[in-house]
């Protein structure tokens, strides 16, 4: 170690330590009677130096500048190669970025290990939310379990004096800010001693609505806002860092105890029956998941013993804030689909460093007489791999460092585009740069030491006397080179493909396969329970409201519904008899399937007395009676809550882009006039509607109605996917042209080669088109071996991509088609463009030039 | 090339070790007392001299430092350290053992 040290020191100080040297035997020669007898003080100097043991750096000091000087040299292919680094290395640590920031890392919460979301379960299923007596019991009761109990309602509210703004507000329990652990930006957050009652209404604003919306003002603490029209004091802004429970964070935060300040009628607080709040909680110190789930079992059959909405065989299922609170079966999607899109950013690094080191290898047959004449001057093979090696160091650095520029701005826009919350910090890390660093230093095996290694196994002193011709030509035919362009082509293939299905998804989706039609439909919402109106007084409101829009001359006809398509609140039900689908369920007026134009397949729709008849889509009875003959039977399958009595044509009208999904559909009921919304069909343009619906609604001058046309909804939904299929298709056709060059490139540099070969041959007669084919030979076989593996690899890639979130439809075939359509097309040009070229040029000129 | 003087390989700094212990010496005494501790027998080349010095101080068995030498001039001495001592014994044992092993297959019969 002190040894190493001192060493390490001694490079330090070099020149110092030199020049005492020369100084030292300077001395020394004139102490001399001969002086001439001491020899040449820099030889003996350059000796002195090899027992330092710093030589090697010497050289790859030497090898780095000539690198350099190379690339200054040739511009056009330094910027060539740094740009598919870039690209190959960058895509990588985008990815990465992405994946350490937003999915595999918990939301940035206080003591995050104790924090778990509770589902309501029963054997039948489970579903996300729970009603609000039911946390309150269970808060009571389980001292030792649980630490806390939190909850939040996501709700849309009015903000401004008139109403005029529709903002997203998210009500939560007083312990809320406490237990997530943060505090505010100005003001102060919601806490349990200051709003614990219900009568003093207060509002946190969150950051990014405050700088976004009230452009950063300090003052606004204090002030009075209004929400839903009821004035409210704005206690404070949260912090910018403030994470979300559920990715998402609001605009805003309200008590939850104070919901009865703004909905008088709000039943939300009291109602056993009302599923309504997520319901996160923080384990008891030393308790773990499952021990809370047994301990909460009994306490729920306490809870069922006094109150009959309340199952005894309910549970609480607890989800890890350590898995992102999601339920196992989601987790596994998120992993394998973060492994697929690490592969397939693999791919494109592998395609980028495959195609560089053909060009390294091209670029260094041109060089093999030089390398030779070193051999002949005594370097060693090592020696040259090490030179070779170290020549392309100074591309693979630029490339990493291009690619860390080209992670931070696709990151930063990707979540720009995505929407992403601002707690999400998506600046470089070490970490990242590690990454970035491990990467490059693959690629710099594939980009310098496989050609490097490949160069020097050939008999580089031969190529002293040829030119270098044998060895180039060698070089030209190894099986390495052709396994490059395999691996560039299947990737490319790879990537093409699966661009096409992403394409094609998207196509589908908004060919409205979605099983309804939006374009010309209207949404009309109006909070009543908001207004103080009791139930029944609610349910005659919106009928009123329904016969005053469907007189009008525009209206072709109008649904009551709880969740309207594309953007409802809506219950999903994972049922014990259908694993792996989502069940979503919607209460509806019998006119919902006329105006959303979704046909019934057998059966008949709800009458006005019908409590316990649902209609199931074709795919839930599909799936859960294994037939579509199901009228008459009861729902679920293993309980009998209800009786089938329609089936209607799949609609995936909550989740459009969604593939395991189905519909469930049950008859209005009283308490749902709370929270129903109107849907209207246009006879002409939804546009139209919005002034109709609002004036209509507005009945009761109180009453702050919010619409909205269903193809803005749908706009919105498809941002995702689009902007996705959009990336993969950009991707997709980068790296395909990383192939064509690649091709290229071989074919071109083959051909120079042979110019000689093939200037005899068309002096001996031969044809074009067996010419090129003599030319183009050498491409096809490692081309055409490249789209087949490519082939093979997009269908398990298809059925991973089948499932969430990208459901797409697997072994597309136009996809396939176009793909390769693409791909030879661009394939046959690249390789045929070169072949042209010499053929057009005479080559038998070319045999009187030597 | 460097000229040969006659030494197995490596037993230079092993001269260089023993003729510095006694006292530091610099680069050009430590060449004229080999030369005359072996009776003119073995002549240290300079070609030789320094990179085996260099070695020495890169493996920190002696330490350098400026002087005034008895001539006046300003020389670079050469002081052993402990770790040089070690060294010194070892590589002397082992030498030690080699001669004996050599002188006792010439001196068979």
């Amino acid at each position: 170690m002190i040894t190493w040290f001192r060493r390490v020191w001694y490079l330090i100080n070099r020149s110092r330590y030199e020049r005492e040297l020369v100084r030292e035997m300077s001395e020394h020669r004139e102490s001399m009677h001969d002086p001439t007898e001491f020899g040449d003080t820099y030889r003996l100097l350059e000796r002195s130096r090899d027992a330092w043991g710093w030589n090697w750096l010497d050289d790859a000091m030497q090898d780095l500048t000539v690198g350099v000087r190379t690339l200054i040299k040739s511009p056009s292919f330094a910027i060539t190669a740094t740009l598919i680094l870039t690209f190959g290395i960058g895509l990588n640590l985008t990815l990465f970025q992405l994946i350490r920031v937003g999915m595999l890392r918990p939301p940035a919460l206080h003591d995050v290990d104790s924090w778990v979301r509770f589902l309501r379960a029963e054997p039948q299923g489970t579903s996300s939310t729970v009603a609000y007596p039911l946390t309150q019991f269970v808060k009571e009761h389980s001292d030792g379990v649980l630490a806390s109990v939190v909850l939040e309602y996501q709700s849309g509210i009015a903000w401004g004096r008139d109403a005029e703004e529709q903002v997203n507000a998210l009500f939560v329990s007083s312990n809320w800010f406490e237990e997530v652990g943060y505090g505010a930006a100005h003001g102060r957050v919601l806490s349990e001693a200051l709003d614990g009652r219900a009568d003093a209404p207060v509002v946190v604003l969150s950051y990014a609505f405050w700088r976004n919306r009230l452009g950063s003002d300090p003052s606004v603490v204090g002030r009075i806002a209004y929400i839903d029209r009821q004035p409210v004091t704005i206690a404070g802004v949260a912090a910018a860092a403030l994470p979300g429970l559920d990715f998402n964070v609001p605009d805003m935060f309200l008590p939850m105890l104070q919901r009865e300040y703004f909905y008088p009628q709000s039943t939300l607080l009291r109602s056993w029956s009302d599923e309504a709040v997520d319901m996160y909680g923080r384990l008891a110190p030393g308790v773990s998941s499952a021990a809370a789930r047994e301990a909460l079992r009994t306490i729920i059959q306490a809870a069922a013993a006094e109150h009959a909405e309340v199952k005894k065989d309910e549970w609480l299922e607890p989800l890890l804030a350590s898995h992102n609170f999601m339920r196992d079966s989601e987790r596994q999607a998120v992993l394998a689909v973060i492994s697929l899109l690490g592969a397939l950013t693999t791919l494109v690094l592998v395609v980028a460093a495959a195609n560089l080191g053909n060009l390294v290898m091209s670029r260094a047959t041109g060089r093999v007489r030089e390398l030779g004449v070193r051999m002949a001057l005594g370097a060693r093979r090592e020696r040259i791999v090490r030179q070779l090696v170290i020549e392309s160091v100074p591309l693979v650095a630029m490339g990493a460092l291009g690619s860390l520029g080209f992670a931070w701005a696709a990151a930063t826009v990707i979540a720009a585009l995505g929407g992403f919350p601002p707690y999400m910090d998506f600046s470089i890390r070490w970490g990242t740069v590690m990454v970035a660093v491990t990467l490059a230093l693959l690629s710099l095996v594939v980009v310098g030491l496989l050609p490097a290694w490949k160069i020097a196994q050939q008999h580089l002193i031969d190529a002293v006397k040829d030119g270098g011709q044998n060895v180039s030509r060698t070089l030209d035919r190894t099986l390495m080179r052709r396994v490059m362009v395999v691996s560039q082509v299947a990737g490319s293939c790879l990537l093409l493909i699966i661009a096409g299905m992403m394409i094609r998804s998207v196509q589908r989706a908004i060919a409205s396969s979605a099983g309804f039609d939006y374009e010309q439909a209207a949404v009309l919402s109006m909070p009543l329970g908001r207004y103080g109106m009791p139930v029944d007084a609610r349910r005659s409101y919106w009928y009123q409201v329904k016969e005053r829009i469907l007189a009008n001359p525009a209206v072709e006809s109008a649904a009551i519904v709880t969740a309207a398509p594309l953007g409802g609140r809506v219950n999903e039900t994972n049922y014990n008899a259908t694993p792996g689908l989502r069940t979503l369920t919607q209460s509806v007026d019998p006119e919902y399937f006329a105006t959303m134009q979704i046909p019934l397949v057998s059966g008949r729709l709800f009458t006005a007395n019908d409590p316990d008849a649902v209609i199931v889509s074709r795919r839930l009875a599909l799936e859960m009676y294994g037939t579509l003959d199901v009228l008459g039977r009861e729902f679920p399958k293993s309980a009998k809550e209800a009786t089938i009595i329609g089936v209607a044509a799949d609609a995936h009208s909550i989740k459009v882009d969604a593939n395991d999904v189905a519909e469930l559909y049950r008859p209005l009921k009283v308490e749902d006039f709370s929270y129903v919304e109107l849907v209207v069909r246009a006879r002409t343009d939804a546009d139209r509607l919005l002034p109709i619906l609002r004036e209509a609604a507005m009945m009761d001058p109180r009453v702050i109605p919010a619409t909205r046309a269903m193809h803005e909804d749908f706009d919105k939904h498809m941002q995702g996917p689009r902007m996705a299929s959009g990336l993969s298709a950009a991707i997709g056709l980068l790296t395909l042209a990383l192939a064509c060059l690649g091709i290229f490139g071989v074919v071109s540099y083959g051909v120079a080669l042979r110019t000689k070969e093939i200037g005899i041959r068309v002096a001996l007669g031969a044809q074009q088109p067996a010419l090129l084919r003599a030319i183009v030979r050498q491409v096809l076989t490692p081309v055409f071996v490249g789209v087949v593996i490519g082939i093979i690899l997009a269908i398990p890639a298809g059925m991973v991509l089948q499932s969430e979130p990208f459901y797409l439809e697997n072994a597309d075939p136009i996809a396939f088609a176009a793909a390769l359509a693409v791909f030879g097309t661009a394939g046959a040009v690249a390789a045929l463009w070169p072949a042209f070229q010499v053929l057009r040029s005479n080559p038998v000129d070319a045999l009187r030039h030597s | 090339m460097p000229k040969s003087n006659g030494l197995p390989p490596g037993t230079l700094i092993l001269l260089i070790l023993r003729v510095v212990r006694p006292g530091p010496l610099h680069g050009y005494a430590i060449a004229q007392r080999i030369r005359a501790l072996s009776s003119d027998q073995l002549s240290v080349e300079e070609g030789s001299l320094y990179p085996a010095l260099q070695k020495g101080l890169a493996n920190g068995w002696m330490k350098a430092e400026w002087t005034t030498s008895d001539t006046g001039r300003q020389v670079r001495s050469y002081r052993i350290t402990a770790k040089g001592l070690k060294q010194l014994e070892t590589e002397q044992v082992d030498y030690q053992r080699m001669a004996d092993a050599i002188a006792a297959i010439l001196e068979s019969p």
